[in-house]
């Protein structure tokens, strides 16, 4: 190796070095913020070195808050938000791609129309219509509004459109249907796409902040991202114990994500379209 | 019975690509339809899977009208160019798929399946997937999965056109074999004239979405009904040269080859005004040296051993093919004289139609 490659080699790893430096270090300062007391978090002196291990603030939100209620709320509207999404956006896309109806074209246009419109511009009329259904402080009323998901139909209509036709025809002469098709042939042959969009809705259902944050005012009802505004009113600025709310709700995410880390990548590649 | 089609047309939009086909094949026989890209061909063996709607005409299947039958009714089995296999199953459960949707029996489908597979030397790769196969693994594979279904009607679209020269040949005769061994009908579509030749029972020759004409191979070859048949039945192509009649010559008819400044006696019984222009269809092997024949250069010669093939250009800048069998001094270079049997002579009207 040369002495410019040497350089070069260096140079790169540091810049990278510091990055993650840069990147890690909010996550840093909020674990040694949570595993500090209140006192000693406002006091001169406290520095970026960790001189305490007090788990005091984390005992306190365990016990002082609704903190297992917004898990629970977390979990199962992000499950069933995902599930939902991913079957009903495989079956739209399977419609829009394989079946011959009119308005197919309409149907896909008025999917792509509505990847275009940002949440925040609905969230007024989805108010006020899911107060009307009586579903503020549910959890369909969580859940409702998050489950059309363009991009997941946007992403299986390009895969089933990539399948040979033959392959269909061969299952229709076999005496197979759309249900046999779907199920039993695509979905097997993209087990891959499917549970790169699982993770990545997942993911966005449990970190969605904005909709949760309107559709629930009772605090056993809302979900982990929500709660954490809750711990910041009720005790004004803790910052140990907001600190260790904010890593407990985001732990979840945080193992999945380790577990999942090649699939995450993927899904995301795939759903902003640089992979196919 | 077997498989029988009347006036049966297909469209697609204002575009006709299917005209009026009526066919008649029997139960057991072993069908080529065969045609330049375009003919018509695949679409017409799709229409007889039900794959496609038909426009107009009927379909039966063994004297059952299978016209609006949905495909999975209607006792066909289709063996795709690309095999279509399900890459997610091994070979096995590939071949069972059909049976596991009728919820047959598993040790009924075992036994199928396993059947199958003795018939197509498949049965160490059972448990593999298809990515772990050759083409001709898969293309095997493929054609089990039809055997399993127990079709009344095997329907193959161009099924050996992904593989290589030599595995075609192969795979060629296995399929000759299988039809021996099973005596199913088999509706075979190709656009590789040396496929149709030597696996059917009946050719039947496609152009434009009309049929040409229908017949056991060598009549096609020896008796085609028009000049396009005879054109696209034989390798090397049949040569054509323009004539003109000249009359009759001891009861056969005179042709001549104006452009060459030479003539050809042709039996042919149709009575043709004189002056009428005529295409001569002249096949390479019929083609021989003569006395006082039309001259010919040979530009290049491809000896393959026990034949020869001499490409050689007329006095009129058209290049022809001459077929020669045994060995001989090259002729490379050479300007040689041909003429051919009035036998052997075949003669088109401008139209193209046979005049016999």
């Amino acid at each position: 190796m040369t002495r410019t490659r040497k350089f070069e080699n260096w140079m790169l790893t540091s810049g990278t070095f510091v990055a993650a430096a840069l990147w890690i270090f909010p996550l840093y300062w909020a674990f040694i913020t949570s595993i500090r007391t209140e006192e000693r978090v406002v006091s001169n002196g406290a520095g970026i070195i960790p001189d305490e291990f007090k788990l005091g603030a984390y005992i306190d939100i365990i016990r002082n808050t609704n903190l297992i209620n917004w898990y629970i709320n977390s979990i199962a509207t992000a499950v069933i938000i995902t599930i939902v999404v991913i079957v009903s956006g495989m079956m739209c896309a399977y419609a829009i791609s394989q079946m011959r109806f009119p308005g197919r074209r309409i149907l896909y246009g008025v999917v792509l129309a509505s990847f275009m419109v940002p949440i925040q511009a609905l969230v007024v009329t989805q108010f006020i219509l899911m107060n009307d259904m009586g579903l503020i402080n549910t959890w369909a009323g969580i859940i409702l509004p998050q489950l059309v998901v363009p991009v997941v139909i946007i992403v299986y209509k390009q895969f089933f459109d990539a399948v040979p036709k033959e392959m269909r025809e061969a299952v229709v002469l076999d005496g197979g249907g759309d249900y046999t098709l779907l199920f039993r042939i695509y979905l097997p042959l993209n087990w891959g796409i499917t549970t790169a969009l699982a993770i990545i809705t997942f993911i966005m259902a449990w970190n969605q902040f904005l909709w949760p944050f309107l559709a629930v005012t009772t605090e056993d009802q809302m979900t982990i991202p929500v709660g954490i505004t809750q711990v910041n009113d009720a005790f004004g600025v803790f910052y140990a114990r907001l600190m260790s709310v904010a890593l407990l709700g985001a732990m979840p995410v945080a193992i999945a994500y380790l577990i999942f880390q090649k699939k995450v990548t993927e899904a995301v590649m795939i759903s902003s379209g640089v992979k196919g | 019975m077997g498989v029988t089609l009347t006036n049966v047309s297909k469209s697609f939009g204002p575009v006709g690509v299917v005209h009026d086909v009526s066919l008649d094949i029997p139960t057991g026989d072993f069908a080529v339809f065969v045609g330049p890209s375009g003919c018509g061909k695949s679409t017409l063996l799709r229409m007889i899977a039900g794959l496609e709607d038909t426009t107009a005409g009927t379909i039966s299947i063994e004297g059952r009208d299978v016209t609006d039958v949905e495909p999975a009714k209607r006792e066909v089995a289709m063996v795709f160019q690309s095999y279509a296999l399900y890459p997610h199953l091994t070979v096995f459960e590939n071949m069972g798929f059909s049976l596991s949707l009728k919820k047959t029996p598993k040790s009924r489908i075992k036994d199928m399946v396993h059947e199958a597979a003795r018939i197509l030397h498949l049965e160490e790769h059972l448990d593999k997937r298809p990515s772990q196969l050759s083409g001709g693994q898969r293309q095997r594979v493929a054609i089990g999965r039809a055997i399993v279904r127990q079709p009344k009607v095997f329907l193959f679209d161009e099924p050996l056109s992904n593989l290589d020269a030599e595995l075609r040949v192969q795979m060629r005769l296995e399929l000759a074999r299988l039809h021996k061994q099973i005596g199913a009908t088999m509706i075979y579509v190709t656009h590789d004239q040396v496929e149709a030749m030597t696996l059917a029972d009946r050719i039947f020759v496609l152009k434009n979405g009309k049929l040409q004409q229908a017949g056991k191979p060598l009549e096609l070859y020896d008796n085609p009904g028009n000049q396009f048949v005879g054109g696209f039945i034989g390798s090397p192509a049949m040569n054509f040269l323009p004539g003109r009649a000249l009359g009759r010559q001891d009861g056969l008819l005179r042709i001549g080859l104006e452009s060459l400044d030479a003539h050809l006696l042709a039996k042919v019984a149709t009575e043709l005004s004189e002056g009428t222009s005529v295409k001569v269809g002249l096949r390479p092997e019929h083609l021989r040296p003569v006395e006082g024949g039309f001259n010919a250069s040979v530009e290049m010669e491809e000896d393959l051993g026990g034949v020869s093939y001499l490409h050689a250009r007329l006095a009129d800048g058209r290049m022809i093919v001459v077929e020669t069998r045994g060995r001989r001094e090259s002729l490379d270079g050479r300007t040689v004289s041909l003429g051919a049997d009035p036998g052997d002579v075949l003669v088109f009207a401008e139209d193209g139609g046979r005049l016999r």
